[in-house]
């Protein structure tokens, strides 16, 4: 990844830094010069995008051209810089060592370096110190095995696990917060002293001679089991109530949860006292419920009713009834008898607007029941009285029609 | 068995029972049966019932499905108080199938749903003691007991105005489910007599011989207390209350011991009275106050609101009521709650069934270790946001389904897991509202617990286990 396009923030640079710092960790024994170390993790991407290619080109081979191909998303300078510093370590060679060769090969051992280098870095070391143990207790069990060289293993580990312990001490009296970031990493299982003393039975069994040396390490594994127990302590002392349970990775608690069976899952609420279910059902609570209880709605709806008594429907509507028959009265008093009559007469009969309108609006209703007989019958004739009332007048006739109703 | 230790049995099993004779642990209420055997229920100072907790609007303990739970048990009452010159308890054993129909007829449909549901809360009724089923019938439980007698004529008038299950009409039948168990007993054995007698109709006292048996004791159970004058009911004073008196023919009446001679209630007198007396009025009412808040809220209270929280004086005498009930203030910032105090828990004993634990440590791991070791739980507690999915734990790990289920189902209703819901199938279970109530000491243990289980060989176990040597 090319510098320029990567926003550096401080958590970046942070964790550029821990890497960093494991490389140089892992080649400072090898290293001429502190600058010999890479000062940039993209650096080590660009190896190994190398490596990739190299397994993939198989017996082709790689140009310098091809290999500028791959790695052509680093900066040219960058890129060579690269190359050299790698074909002067050996990691990449010349296919054959002469003079003005153009096809490269990769080390193996490099790239099992760098696998190394990555596992380092995930888990501090542990495995790879599983894995040492292990090889070094098949080590001694071989018959041709000197005495020299179980001392010279005896003597290593012993190194390996005081260095161990002094960097957990360290950790233990620095900071929580970098206790708790780097502990786990460093602390070791029970697994791991387990078979540290199991070699060191056996060297001390097959070689009696060896048993200074065999003190030596003794104590250094002891110092070891003794660091990792007071920096766990130290961070479940410093814990609250829960923060712990961080220290553990989430693989171990699944695994924990699909695995346990119902006695080990139920041994861990051994002696914790809960409430059992009681809650209060207060009496007022309980009639509330049987108020609000939801009853099936009926088909219809009833309305509300009045909880006065109820006569029935004696004045409701009856259709044919009061109405018409005062319209039929009003009608027939201003016919008089007559098929039909003008109703210019009727209406200033009574020389006033208050009566004659409320003739007009009784005929006018009866005209508009279909049901009733009379009808109104307009002309375009109007007479104007400005001193009679009504002033305005229009003409027209009363007549029951059809003679059939 | 010390006072503290009988007060947090109580709490943490339910209702305690007492050998004959034997008297109920110092401030708590003995109902006695008949046989001179009795239960012990925890009194509260001053006639305060969790109800007060309303008119400080602080929410008390969820109720699970609390309408419909109510409306069972007020079907229950209907059935099993028969008389109601008498108070509730103890009342009268009804069949279940009774209670059902009157149940049906209160809420006025018939369907398998509604009878499912109710099933549902009669079990959750008789767990929390409100009712005691048996052999299928159905009893009053002890709770019923801690009702305020002047809060009685409220509930006469609820029975009185309830339908009765003969009531019905026919269309609202519902034939009984094929091959439905009962919690612990089958309907058949007991109810197969009585079972014509509710398709016909039957009620609460329709079955022939037990209504009969019923109406005799009932006669009994009433003179003696009409003699007492009734006068005492419900008073904490003198030497407690009669609900019925004299022993009879008990032997006569049959089988059931429980409604042979005398149910008593003795409330013992001025609970904690030597440690509230000294206050006025006003302070009483705070500390009773503050007291109720925080046994029975469900959550921590705010000091804010409870001034007896926030003096240090009244907080005193509160935490030596409490320490008398083997309980001790829990405190979190300005909110308080109460837990089972650490000695006394070591002497309680776990109260959970091996599966509920198991269910309950899963969900624990599901929603606060593995959150947290993932970094996404930052605050320091044993509640958390993020829930363990039912899937998860259906398939993921060795419980089988049922007892899952089962444990799920009493888990939730106790308070201790809360369910999150979320779409049609997500959502799944977070620790619930009990876990505010863990002292600090029983939080740490149950993170060195969970350690100690989860990674046994690693240092940090090593270093619990060297802590605790």
């Amino acid at each position: 990844m090319p510098e320029t396009n990567h926003e550096i923030t401080l958590d970046s640079a942070l964790s550029e830094e821990a890497v960093l710092a494991t490389y140089r960790r892992m080649f400072a024994a090898l290293a001429r010069d502190s600058g010999a170390v890479v000062d940039e993790p993209a650096l080590v991407d660009i190896a190994e995008t190398l490596f990739a290619a190299f397994a993939e080109a198989g017996e082709e081979w790689l140009t310098h051209e091809q290999m500028r191909h791959i790695c052509r998303a680093y900066p040219l300078e960058q890129f060579e810089n690269r190359l050299r510093v790698l074909k002067g370590l050996g990691a990449i060679r010349e296919v054959f060592p002469k003079p003005n060769q153009l096809r490269y090969r990769a080390s193996f051992t490099s790239v099992v370096g760098l696998m190394f280098v990555r596992r380092m870095m995930d888990d501090g070391g542990q495995s790879e110190m599983h894995r040492l143990l292990a090889l070094e207790d098949l080590n001694v069990a071989d018959p041709r095995t000197t005495m020299e060289e179980a001392r010279l293993s005896a003597q290593n580990l012993s190194r390996a696990f005081r260095l161990w312990a002094l960097e957990l001490i360290t950790l233990t009296s620095g900071t929580i917060e970098e206790l708790r970031e780097q502990a786990p990493k460093l602390w070791g299982t029970e697994e791991i002293a387990r078979r540290a003393q199991s070699l060191h039975a056996t060297i001390l069994t097959r070689w009696p001679d060896l048993d200074r040396t065999c003190t030596e390490l003794r104590a250094a594994i002891y110092s070891y089991s003794d660091a990792s127990r007071r920096a766990a302590g130290r961070l479940a002392d410093s814990a609250g109530t829960t923060r712990n349970l961080t220290l553990l990775p989430a693989e171990t608690w699944r695994t924990f949860a699909q695995t346990a069976t119902r006695e080990r899952l139920a041994a861990v609420l051994d002696g914790f006292v809960f409430d059992a279910p009681a809650p209060w059902h207060d009496p007022a609570a309980i009639v509330r419920a049987v108020d609000e209880s939801p009853r099936p709605a009926p088909a219809q709806p009833t309305p509300p009713r009045s909880a006065l008594p109820d006569p029935g429907p004696a004045d409701s509507y009856e259709p044919g009834g009061g109405g018409l028959d005062h319209l039929a009265s009003v009608a027939e008093a201003a016919l008089a008898g007559r098929g039909t009559a003008r109703l210019e007469e009727l209406l200033t009969a009574d020389g006033e607007w208050v009566s004659a309108r409320r003739l007009l609006a009784d005929l006018v209703s009866a005209d508009l029941r279909p049901e009733s007989p009379y009808r109104l019958r307009w002309s375009d004739a109007l007479t104007a009285d400005p001193d009679g009332e009504p002033t305005w007048l229009s003409h027209g006739h009363l007549e029951r029609a059809g003679h059939d109703a | 068995m010390t006072p503290e230790l009988a007060h947090a049995r109580a709490r943490a099993t339910g209702p305690l029972s007492l050998g004959v004779g034997e008297p109920s642990p110092m401030g708590m209420t003995r109902l006695g049966h008949g046989d001179g055997t009795g239960v012990a229920l925890p009194a509260w100072p001053d006639g305060a019932t969790p109800s007060l907790l309303e008119e400080y609007q602080v929410a008390p303990v969820n109720v699970e499905r609390s309408g419909e739970t109510r409306r069972v048990l007020a079907a229950a009452l209907k059935c099993c108080w028969t008389d109601l010159t008498a108070d509730p308890w103890p009342g009268s054993p009804a069949p279940v199938e009774d209670v059902l129909s009157a149940y049906r007829a209160l809420i006025g449909r018939g369907d398998d749903l509604m009878r499912n549901w109710a099933v549902g809360a009669l079990r959750r009724l008789h767990d929390s003691a409100w009712l005691e089923m048996d052999a299928g019938t159905v009893r009053l439980g002890p709770r019923c007991a801690c009702w305020p007698s002047d809060s009685h004529a409220q509930l006469r008038e609820l029975v009185r105005r309830l339908p009765s299950g003969e009531e019905r009409s026919p269309g609202l039948d519902v034939l009984p489910v094929a091959g439905e168990a009962w919690d612990d007993s089958p309907t058949g054995d007991d109810a197969d007599g009585q079972d014509g007698g509710h398709d016909s109709g039957g009620g609460c006292s329709a079955a022939e011989g037990d209504g009969e048996r019923l109406e005799a004791d009932g006669d009994e159970t009433h003179g003696p207390s009409g003699a007492d004058g009734g006068e005492a009911h419900g008073r904490p004073g003198a030497d407690g209350r009669s609900v019925a008196g004299g022993d009879g023919r008990g032997d006569g009446t049959g089988g059931d011991a429980f409604v042979e001679g005398a149910a008593s209630v003795t409330v013992p007198d001025a609970v904690d009275e030597d440690l509230l007396g000294p206050f006025d009025e006003r302070r009483r009412a705070e500390i009773v106050a503050a007291f109720m808040a925080v046994e029975h809220a469900a959550e921590p209270v705010h000091e804010a609101r409870f001034p007896a929280l926030r003096d240090p004086a009244p907080r005193r005498t509160l935490a030596e009521m409490l320490r008398r009930r083997g309980r001790t203030l829990v405190q979190d910032r300005e909110a308080w709650t109460s837990g089972y105090a650490d000695e006394t828990a070591a002497l309680t004993g776990t109260s959970l069934g091996e599966a509920e634990r198991a269910v309950l440590v899963l969900v624990l791991i599901h929603s606060v270790a593995i959150p947290r070791a993932e970094g996404l739980l930052p605050a320091d507690s044993w509640l958390s946001p993020f829930p363990a999915q039912v899937d998860e734990l259906r398939r993921h790990t060795r419980l089988p389904v049922g007892e899952l289920d089962a444990a799920l189902r009493t888990l939730r209703h106790a308070g201790l897991l809360s369910q999150v819901k979320a779409g049609e199938e997500a959502g799944g279970y977070i620790p619930g509202p009990q876990f505010n109530r863990l002292t600090p000491q029983a939080r740490r243990r149950l993170q060195e617990e969970l350690i100690l289980a989860a990674g046994p060989h690693t240092p940090l176990a090593a270093a619990v286990r060297a802590n605790r040597r």
